[in-house]
C-alpha cells in the first residue's frame, strides 16, 4: 500500500492510499463547520411545528429583547429582498406541476420544520433561545400524510391553487401486454411498500455566509456537492449576477445525495450575512438533518409468467409521496424508479406508471440510488415471491430471465441503453463466493435443530453518470492540469468529492497519462473560483468526467513536456518516454523539473516548440446518453450501467422477531477499477445503507403530520456489529463508452443489498409461511408477522 | 431585557498535554470549549445527542462523549483530543498510520472517535478479537465504509504496534 507501486505497471488499478494524506488522521482536514470568520454570527431557524396551516402572524419582539440577538427575519421581510429558490430539476421541464419555494414560509407552511422565521445572535445559544421568544399564530389545517388520501377526491390541496396532490404521472412502458398477461399461465401479485428514509451522513449541513461590501460580493462556504450549480441558483435567489458569488465547499463529511442544493439555508445565510454586513453561519441539527426524506413508495407489482418461472410481461402503477415540494432534487428519484424498470430483466412488455405524489411531509432530497434502489426493492420482492408461487429457486428464476450478456448494448422498453454486462456471470460469482449450495445444506440442518437460517439474494441495475436535459444534472464535466516549474502537478476539477476517495482516483490517473510519481500530485475541487465549471458531485459520476477530463487534459500537457525534453536532449520527441517523473530517450535521461523550468524561462529558443504555460483544461462527455427523443418520446439520461449482485445469509430468531446477518456477498460489475481499495469501501458503504434501510431506519410521523423521528435513537443506523463480514467479488463488463471503461461505483448497492436481506428472512421463515414485502424489517414486524402467519395457518406443522 | 449571562467556573485542565487555565460557564459542552473557545476542529459535531461518537475524546484515560460532557466538571482533567495523537516528533501513531494505510475512513468525519476508541482498545489490549473491537467501537457511527475496512484497520494497528514494541525490544 501506500505510494509504492510495481516497478511495470502504473498507478491506476492499485490501491493506492488516498491523496489527503495525513490530515484527517491529525484532525487537521478542514469542514465547513470549522471555518469562523472575525465577527462570526450564528443564525437558527424557527420551524414551523404543524404540517399544514396559514400564518396569521408572527411576533418578533421577544426574541428582539434578548441580549446578544442582531436580527430577526420572517419570511415577509426576506421577500423584499430575495426570491424563490430555483428548482434543481424543475418538474414544469418535464410538464409538471411546479411550486415556487421560498427560504422562509411567506403565509402558509406546508410541512413539519418548514422555516418561519429566522434569528441571527453573537452566539448560537442566544439564536436558538431567542427563536423560541417568537410568537406565531397558526390557523392549522387539516394535513395530507399518506401517498393514497393525497388523491383523493376531498384531500385538502398541499400547494395552494393546485387542482390536485400531483407533480407528475409518468408511464414508462411498450410493448404488448394485454398479450402478455392474457398469455401467461399466472398473474403474481406483490405489494411492496418502502419506508421513508435517508442518508444521514454524519457531517450535518453547514453554511457560512460571507459577504464583502467593498466588492459587493459574497462567498457561500458550505456543505455543497455541485458548487458552480449553486452559484447560479444563489444568483437568482439573492438578485446578484455570478461573477459576484463565490461557493467554497471545503472538506466534507459525506453526503450521498443530501448535500445537493434547493436547501432554504443556502440562500437565506448569504443573504443574511449581506443584510447585516458580518459573516452569518448556520449548523443544521440532527433533528433537522432528519426532516429530509426519500424514497418512499408504494408498488403493486404484477408479473405475468409462465409455469418454469418465465416473465412475460410486468404491470406496476406505483405511488411516490415525496412530501411537500422542495427545490432539491429528491422528487426525480421518483420518475427514476420506472425509468429504470424492469431492470435486468429482459422483459419487453411493461405498463409502469408513476405518481409523484404531494403531501405534507417535508420534501425530499436526492439519497444514494437515486430512485433506482426502490426499483431494485420492487423488482426483487416481486421475483422471490413470483418464485415462492411457482415453486422454483429464486436463483433459477433470475438467471431464466436476465437479459443475456451476447444482448448488449441493449434498449430497454423504457428508452435507456444498457452499455454491457454479464448479469447472470455476476449473480453466479456472488453466489460462488458465498457458498450457495453448502448454506442451502447448512440451513436444512439447522432447522432440524430449531434455528431458522435464510438465505437471499438480490441484483441491482444501478445507471449512473445520469444527465437530463434542461437541468444541471449534467453528464459532461472539466478538469485543468498545471506543472509548475518545479514539476509538481496541480489538478482543478469540476467535479468534487464528499468524502469518497475520487480526488486519489483521478491523481491516479493523472500520474499515469503524465508519468509522474502520484506523491507530485495535487488535485483542487469544489470552489467556483478556483476550479473549471463543473457540476460537482451525483450520479457516480465523479471518478467517470473527472477521472476522463483530467487524462485528456494530461496527455496535453504531457505532449508539451516531452517537445520540450526532446529539444534539450537534441533527439526525436518519438523516443522520449516519461514515466514516473523520469523522462529518457535511449540511455539519456533528463530531470523532469530542468524540462518545466525549461518550458516555462526559455519560450524563445529550446522552449519555443511549445506554447506555455504547461497546463491545458479539458472537457470529457461520455457517450451513448440519448437526449433527442425517440419515435416514443423516450431518452437515455446514461452512459453507464453498473450492476451487482447480492447475497445475504441471516438467522431470524423466531421467539423475538431479531434478525442477524451473519454473512454477506456481492459481485459487482462497476466496469474497470481504479483503486480496488476505495471501491470496496464505496460498495461496503452501499451494502451498509442497505442493511439499514431493510432493517431498521425509518422517519415516521404522527396523525397530524408531525416527525416522531428526532434522533439517532429513533433512527437506528447499522453500527459495526450489525454488518457482516463482506465478500466483494468485480465481474467486470468495461464500458465501452468511457474512459478506460469506467462505470461508476458510488451508488450501487442500497437496493440490491436490503432485498438480498428481506428475501433471507422470508426464506428463512418459509415454514411458517411468512412473505413480507414492507420494509423495514424491525424486530416487533417481523415478531407480528410469524405470529400472523401461525394463526393463518394452524393446519400447517411448523418444525 | 433578557440575557443569557451565567455563572462561570474556574476550571484547570489539562489538554494534549498543555495546561488551561478556563472561565467556564455552567451549560458549556466540552465539545464546544474544544471547538468555539480553543479552535481545536478536530472533535466533530454529528448530532448533540450522544449517539453518534464524532465527538469522541479520552478524559483521564478513558474515551468519553464530549458533547454530553460539561466542561465545568472537568477539574484537573487530562484530556487527549486526536490532535493529541501524533507522536512528539511529527510521526503518526501506529493507530493513526493504520486507518491511513487501510482506508479506515472515507470522509473522516467519524475518524476522532475512531481513533480514540482505537488507540484505547489497544492500549488495554494489543491483539483484540472481533468481538471485542465490536464492543470498542459501538458507540461510533460511520456513515461511509461500512466498517469492514474500520475492522482491517484496527487489526493493522494491532499489528504495527506489535511491530513498533518488538523494535523497540
Ligand atoms: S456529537 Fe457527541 S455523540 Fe454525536
Ligand atoms: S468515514 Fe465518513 S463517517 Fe466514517
Amino acid at each position: 500500500m501506500g505510494e509504492q507501486k510495481s516497478e511495470t505497471e502504473g498507478y491506476v488499478g492499485q490501491s493506492v492510499r488516498t491523496i489527503e494524506g495525513r490530515a484527517p488522521v491529525m484532525g487537521k482536514a478542514t469542514y465547513t463547520n470549522d471555518i469562523n470568520f472575525p465577527g462570526q454570527l450564528h443564525a437558527h431557524i424557527l420551524r414551523s411545528p404543524h404540517a399544514a396551516a396559514n400564518i396569521q402572524s408572527i411576533d418578533t419582539s421577544g426574541a428582539e429583547k434578548v441580549a446578544g440577538v442582531v436580527r430577526v427575519v420572517t419570511g415577509a421581510q426576506a421577500a423584499e429582498h430575495i426570491d424563490p429558490i430555483p428548482h434543481y430539476i424543475d418538474p414544469a421541464v418535464f410538464g409538471g406541476r411546479s411550486a415556487s419555494i421560498r427560504c422562509l414560509a411567506l403565509d402558509h407552511v406546508w410541512c413539519f420544520g418548514q422555516p418561519v422565521a429566522v434569528v441571527v445572535a453573537e452566539d448560537k445559544r442566544t439564536a436558538r433561545y431567542a427563536a423560541s421568544r417568537i410568537v406565531v399564530d397558526y390557523e392549522v389545517t387539516t394535513p395530507v400524510i399518506d401517498s393514497e388520501d393525497a388523491l383523493k377526491d376531498d384531500a385538502p390541496m398541499v400547494v395552494p391553487g393546485w387542482d390536485a396532490n400531483m407533480i407528475m404521472q409518468v408511464p414508462f412502458g411498450g410493448g404488448d401486454v394485454a398479450q402478455a398477461f392474457s398469455s401467461a399461465d399466472r398473474v403474481i401479485k406483490t405489494d411492496v411498500k418502502v419506508h421513508r428514509f435517508s442518508t444521514q451522513p454524519i457531517e450535518t449541513r453547514t453554511y457560512n455566509g460571507v459577504y464583502d461590501a467593498g466588492t459587493d460580493s459574497v462567498t457561500l462556504y458550505g456543505t455543497v456537492q455541485n458548487p458552480h450549480p449553486l452559484r447560479n441558483v444563489l444568483s437568482k435567489i439573492l438578485r446578484m449576477p455570478e461573477n459576484k458569488i463565490r461557493v467554497h465547499a471545503p472538506v466534507i463529511g459525506g453526503a450521498f445525495g443530501m448535500k445537493m442544493h434547493g436547501h432554504p439555508e443556502e440562500g437565506l445565510v448569504c443573504f443574511l450575512s449581506k443584510l447585516i454586513g458580518q459573516p452569518v453561519k448556520w449548523v443544521e441539527d440532527r433533528e433537522e438533518c432528519l426532516l429530509i426524506g426519500a424514497r418512499e413508495q408504494v408498488h403493486s407489482v404484477e408479473l405475468a409468467v409462465t409455469k418454469d418461472g418465465t416473465i412475460l410481461g410486468l404491470k406496476d402503477h406505483y405511488l411516490a409521496n415525496t412530501g411537500a415540494p422542495s427545490s432539491c432534487p429528491g422528487w426525480g428519484m421518483a420518475f427514476l424508479t420506472g425509468l429504470t424498470m424492469p431492470g435486468p430483466y429482459a422483459v419487453t412488455n411493461l405498463d409502469v406508471q408513476l405518481s409523484a405524489v404531494v403531501t405534507n411531509k417535508p420534501g425530499w432530497n436526492a439519497s444514494r440510488g437515486y430512485g433506482k434502489e426502490v426499483t431494485a426493492l420492487a423488482l426483487e420482492l416481486s421475483v422471490d415471491n413470483a418464485a415462492r408461487e411457482l415453486g422454483i429457486d429464486p436463483v433459477d428464476m433470475r438467471m431464466r430471465n436476465f437479459i443475456k450478456k451476447d444482448q448488449f448494448p441493449y434498449d430497454s422498453p423504457t428508452g435507456l441503453i444498457y452499455d454491457s454486462g454479464d448479469y447472470a456471470g455476476v449473480m453466479q460469482k456472488a453466489l460462488d463466493a458465498i457458498g450457495y449450495d453448502e448454506w442451502k445444506v447448512k440451513q436444512e440442518k439447522a432447522r432440524e435443530e430449531g434455528r431458522y437460517l435464510g438465505i437471499g439474494v438480490g441484483f441491482e441495475l444501478t445507471p449512473e453518470g445520469g444527465t437530463l436535459p434542461g437541468t444541471f444534472v449534467a453528464g459532461y464535466d472539466s478538469s485543468t492540469v498545471r506543472v509548475a516549474p518545479d514539476g509538481s502537478v496541480r489538478v482543478l476539477t469540476g467535479v468534487t468529492t464528499p468524502g469518497s476517495g475520487n480526488p486519489t482516483g483521478i491523481a491516479q490517473i493523472v500520474a499515469d497519462e503524465l508519468g509522474v510519481r502520484l506523491n507530485t500530485i495535487e488535485v483542487v475541487q469544489g470552489d467556483t473560483t478556483t476550479c473549471p465549471y463543473g457540476f460537482g458531485n451525483s450520479s457516480g459520476r465523479s471518478t467517470i468526467v473527472g477521472g476522463g477530463s483530467a487524462a485528456k487534459a494530461a496527455i496535453e500537457v504531457r505532449e508539451k513536456i516531452i517537445k520540450v525534453a526532446a529539444a534539450l536532449m537534441e533527439v526525436d520527441e518519438e523516443s522520449v518516454s516519461m514515466k514516473d517523473g523520469i523522462i529518457a530517450s535511449g540511455d539519456k535521461t533528463i530531470d523532469l523539473e530542468e524540462v518545466c523550468y525549461a518550458c516555462y524561462t526559455r519560450a524563445y529558443d529550446v522552449g519555443s516548440v511549445i506554447e506555455p504555460p504547461l497546463e491545458a483544461t479539458a472537457m470529457f462527455k461520455p457517450g451513448l446518453v440519448r437526449h433527442t427523443p425517440n419515435e416514443k418520446g423516450q431518452i437515455n439520461p446514461y452512459p453507464s450501467y453498473s450492476n451487482a449482485a447480492y447475497v445475504a445469509i441471516s438467522e431470524v430468531d423466531v421467539n423475538t422477531g431479531e434478525v442477524k446477518l451473519l454473512k454477506f456477498s456481492v459481485a459487482h460489475d462497476c466496469g474497470n477499477v481504479i483503486n480496488p481499495i476505495l471501491v470496496e469501501g464505496q460498495a461496503c458503504g452501499a451494502i451498509m445503507f442497505g442493511i439499514g434501510a431493510a432493517m431498521a431506519e425509518n422517519i415516521t410521523f404522527d396523525e397530524n403530520g408531525r416527525q416522531l423521528t428526532k434522533n439517532f435513537m429513533d433512527y437506528v443506523m447499522p453500527r459495526i456489529g450489525d454488518v457482516p463480514s463482506i465478500d466483494l467479488s468485480h465481474h467486470d463488463s468495461p464500458n465501452p463508452v468511457n474512459y478506460k471503461g469506467l462505470k461508476g461505483a458510488g451508488e450501487a448497492g442500497v437496493g440490491g443489498s436490503a432485498a438480498a436481506i428481506v428475501n433471507s428472512v422470508n426464506n428463512a421463515l418459509t415454514p411458517f409461511g411468512v412473505m413480507m414485502t414492507e420494509t423495514p424489517l424491525t424486530a416487533p414486524r417481523v415478531w407480528s408477522a410469524i405470529q400472523a402467519a401461525k394463526k393463518a395457518q394452524p393446519q400447517r406443522k411448523v418444525a | 431585557m433578557e440575557d443569557m449571562l451565567e455563572d462561570t467556573v474556574l476550571v484547570n485542565l489539562r489538554i494534549n498535554g498543555k495546561l488551561h487555565e478556563l472561565e467556564i460557564p455552567a451549560h458549556k459542552s466540552l465539545l464546544d470549549l474544544l471547538r468555539d473557545d480553543l479552535n481545536m476542529t478536530g472533535t466533530h459535531m454529528g448530532c448533540m445527542t450522544g449517539h453518534c461518537g464524532a465527538c469522541t475524546v479520552s478524559i483521564d484515560g478513558r474515551v468519553a462523549k464530549s458533547c454530553i460532557t460539561l466542561a465545568a466538571t472537568l477539574g484537573r482533567a487530562k484530556i487527549t483530543t486526536i490532535e493529541g495523537l501524533t507522536q512528539d516528533d511529527g510521526e503518526l501513531s501506529p493507530v493513526q498510520q493504520a486507518f491511513w494505510d487501510e482506508a479506515g475512513f472515507q470522509c473522516a468525519f467519524c475518524a476522532p472517535g475512531m481513533l480514540m476508541c482505537t488507540t484505547e482498545l489497544l492500549d488495554a489490549n494489543p491483539d483484540p478479537s472481533d468481538a471485542e473491537i465490536e464492543t470498542a467501537l459501538a458507540g461510533n457511527l460511520c456513515r461511509c465504509t461500512g466498517y469492514q475496512s474500520l475492522r482491517r484497520a484496527v487489526k493493522a494497528a494491532a499489528k504495527l504496534k506489535q511491530n513498533t514494541r518488538e523494535a523497540a525490544e
